[in-house]
């Protein structure tokens, strides 16, 4: 592999250019975005594994109810990654994602019933719950001072409790009508929810508050000096980040069709290779929810495509922990490469 | 009073305040919640506890941290039960292998993130997965036949035996403490740790070797970790499923109330070790109250954040 010599830069210059020369629009585009498609190629590729298995052993290509399933189940997990993005731009860590989940899941179960303007103000209620648990860890996090990793690991031993509180025992029940609008069994309709997602991620991407997000994960410290105002916009980030695990919590309850105080625990880790899979740097400033949610169906199809390759399922978890090494392995060393190139 | 204690002191001191009231707070509630055996039961619960967070204040003082704590743990537990099969005459070869799994576990992590540049969360994160997969794919989900056996009576008497009033694995975890406070304050390996906690850049300008303590600390917390599941195999007789998972959390926690920094470079093991007591002496006031799980659970976070509050707070600039 052809390599410029490295004589010819001083030890630890940073990557940019020197002033004065311009990179190619494409080549830029490429350099800023390369974590982004990374994602969205391991998408594809394991979306072609995928079908291939599949049309190998079935004799016919996956049809409609293997792509709604599939779009169903990685709902939730799209949405906690969503939200696990905003907190990991600004340089922090969400480990309460687990309990805000099981805590509207909870809450979904018991509370969603009745007429189609009952269960609208209960869903709008419940995100309310998300937002007040997403406000509670930002204002820690931004006013308190304290480290994301163990406020939100106190928080989410908080938000446990919540749950087991309002429903000791796995049961409650959701309507099928409410089933239907948000996971649709009979169609990938839930395909709009990610549209919508992306859609309202590329305004907050282009808005004040998410500049101020990239800014505060690229240097805090910098950051406040050019006036961005970084507790505030912690605040508002772990907020609108606990709306969207709240939502998470519906879609759950949605597809269980009942509720569990604990099956959103999961959520916690998931989130996080989610996240990592996307392409989002845990060290701030980097990524986009549009690689996580990626990385969301990612995980998703390499569960498929354990099933259909015929993998033991005792063996799951470690194939998706060797996949998670190699993913971030090969990918930061392609980035490597892609920032070299001129 | 800072003139005569350091901030760092204040806090280890806290951490033990804290770890006091609670058994003063025990004893009021409860008759005989500081009794001898009663006292002893409970530091005997936080020793497993204890001795995770070793390894995990070891990882935590280099700004790193180990998230593959709950399936090392579990598969040393059902490793030293499956390869010794109960009984003394294989003892010491089922340690060994056990105890050198934990490490090889730990090693691995050290090396992708020194080597390969991975994150320490997503490392030590997919390291738990490669480990469950490992460990439910070879016992067969624990459905083997050695997958029911007892722990060694060795290995029982271990931590069940009683020496000088005292049970055993509470001696062990005293040495631990002792061995693992003495590499931190005294040793080249301890200034070391603290040094590339503190500014692994200037740690490695100062000649300080940051890829081979890096990866020997991690390999120190997938040991410790390992020496918790064996003993805890000791201590319930047999191995089970999910027996590791509560173990990240309250590792962490108890590194976190002792006083050492998230961040690294501050921070000390008798904090932590404290800060294991303090964790499990709320619980057991907890349950002495009749207290639901929920409840617990609710409280248990509160007072995280409150200790947090207290003295965890970054200085402000």
């Amino acid at each position: 592999m052809p390599r410029e010599s490295p004589d010819l830069a001083p030890a630890g210059a940073p990557d940019d250019e020197p002033a004065g020369t311009r990179r190619p629009r494409a080549a830029h585009i490429i350099g800023q975005n390369i974590g982004l498609i990374l994602a969205l190629s391991i998408l594809l590729v394991s979306v072609v594994v995928f079908t291939g298995l599949f049309a190998f052993e079935q004799r016919r290509l996956p049809g409609n109810f293997e792509i709604t399933s599939s779009v169903n189940n990685t709902m939730p997990l799209a949405l906690a990654a969503s939200g696990q993005t905003l907190v990991v731009l600004t340089r922090g860590i969400d480990l309460s994602v687990g309990g805000v989940i099981d805590l509207t899941n909870a809450l979904a179960a018991i509370f969603l019933a009745g007429s189609v303007l009952h269960m609208i103000v209960v869903s709008a209620l419940i995100l309310l719950v998300g937002a007040a648990a997403g406000l509670l860890n930002g204002l820690l996090v931004g006013l308190g001072r304290l480290q994301p990793i163990v406020v939100t690991l106190a928080t989410l031993s908080i938000f446990q409790g919540l749950a087991i509180r309002v429903l000791p025992q796995p049961g409650g029940s959701v309507p099928t009508g409410y089933t239907a609008v948000l996971v649709n069994p009979n169609a990938p309709s839930a395909l709009l929810f990610v549209g919508l997602a992306v859609l309202g991620w590329m305004a907050l991407r282009r808005s004040r508050l998410g500049v101020a997000i990239f800014a505060i994960g690229n240097d805090e410290q910098a950051a406040i000096t050019l006036g961005i105002r970084a507790q505030r916009t912690k605040i508002i980030a772990y907020t609108l980040s606990g709306v969207l695990y709240a939502a998470g919590g519906l879609f759950l309850a949605a597809s269980a069709t009942s509720g569990d105080a604990t099956t959103g625990d999961v959520y916690t880790l998931t989130s996080i290779v989610a996240v990592v899979l996307g392409g989002v740097s845990l060290f701030g400033g980097r990524g986009s929810a549009i690689g996580a949610i990626g990385g969301a169906f990612i995980t998703t199809m390499i569960v498929n495509i354990l099933f259909f390759a015929h993998i033991d399922p005792l063996y799951q978890s470690f194939y998706e922990g060797l996949f998670l090494v190699i993913a971030v392995v090969l990918g930061a060393a392609v980035g490597r490469l892609a920032r070299r190139a001129r | 009073m800072n003139a005569v204690l350091s901030p760092a002191a204040l806090r280890i001191l806290a951490a033990y305040g804290a770890a006091v009231l609670l058994f003063v707070l025990g004893a009021l509630i409860h008759p005989g919640f500081a009794s001898f055996p009663s006292v002893s039961a409970i530091l005997l619960i936080a020793s497993f506890v204890g001795l995770v967070a070793a390894g995990q204040c070891f990882v935590i003082l280099i700004g790193g941290i180990d998230l593959s704590v709950p399936w090392v743990l579990n598969a040393a537990a059902i490793l030293i039960a499956t390869s010794s099969l109960g009984e003394n005459s294989r003892a010491l070869y089922a340690l060994a292998l056990t105890l050198g799994m934990g490490a090889l576990a730990g090693l691995a992590n050290g090396a992708a993130i020194v080597w390969l540049g991975v994150p320490a969360v997503v490392m030590t994160l997919a390291m738990n997965g490669i480990v469950e997969g490992l460990a439910l794919g070879l016992s067969g989900g624990m459905t083997c036949a050695a997958c029911a056996s007892y722990a060694p009576p060795l290995v029982r008497a271990a931590v069940h035996g009683v020496f000088l009033g005292v049970p055993a694995a509470l001696w062990l975890w005293l040495a631990v403490i002792l061995l693992v406070s003495f590499v931190l304050s005294f040793t080249r390996f301890g200034r070391a740790t603290y040094a590339i906690g503190n500014n692994s850049r200037a740690a490695f300008l100062a000649g300080v070797n940051v890829s081979l303590t890096t990866i020997s600390l991690y390999a120190l917390s997938g040991l410790f970790a390992a020496l918790a599941g064996i003993l805890l195999v000791g201590f319930g007789g047999q191995a089970s499923l999910g027996m590791g998972a509560p173990y990240l959390f309250q590792s962490i926690a108890a590194v976190v109330i002792g006083g050492v920094s998230i961040l690294g470079g501050r921070g000390h093991y008798l904090g932590a070790a404290a800060g294991a007591v303090s964790l499990t002496a709320l619980v057991s006031v907890l349950l002495a109250l009749n207290m639901p799980e929920y409840g617990r659970s609710i409280i248990y976070g509160v007072v995280i954040l409150a200790l947090l509050l207290l003295y965890g707070r970054e200085q402000r600039e």
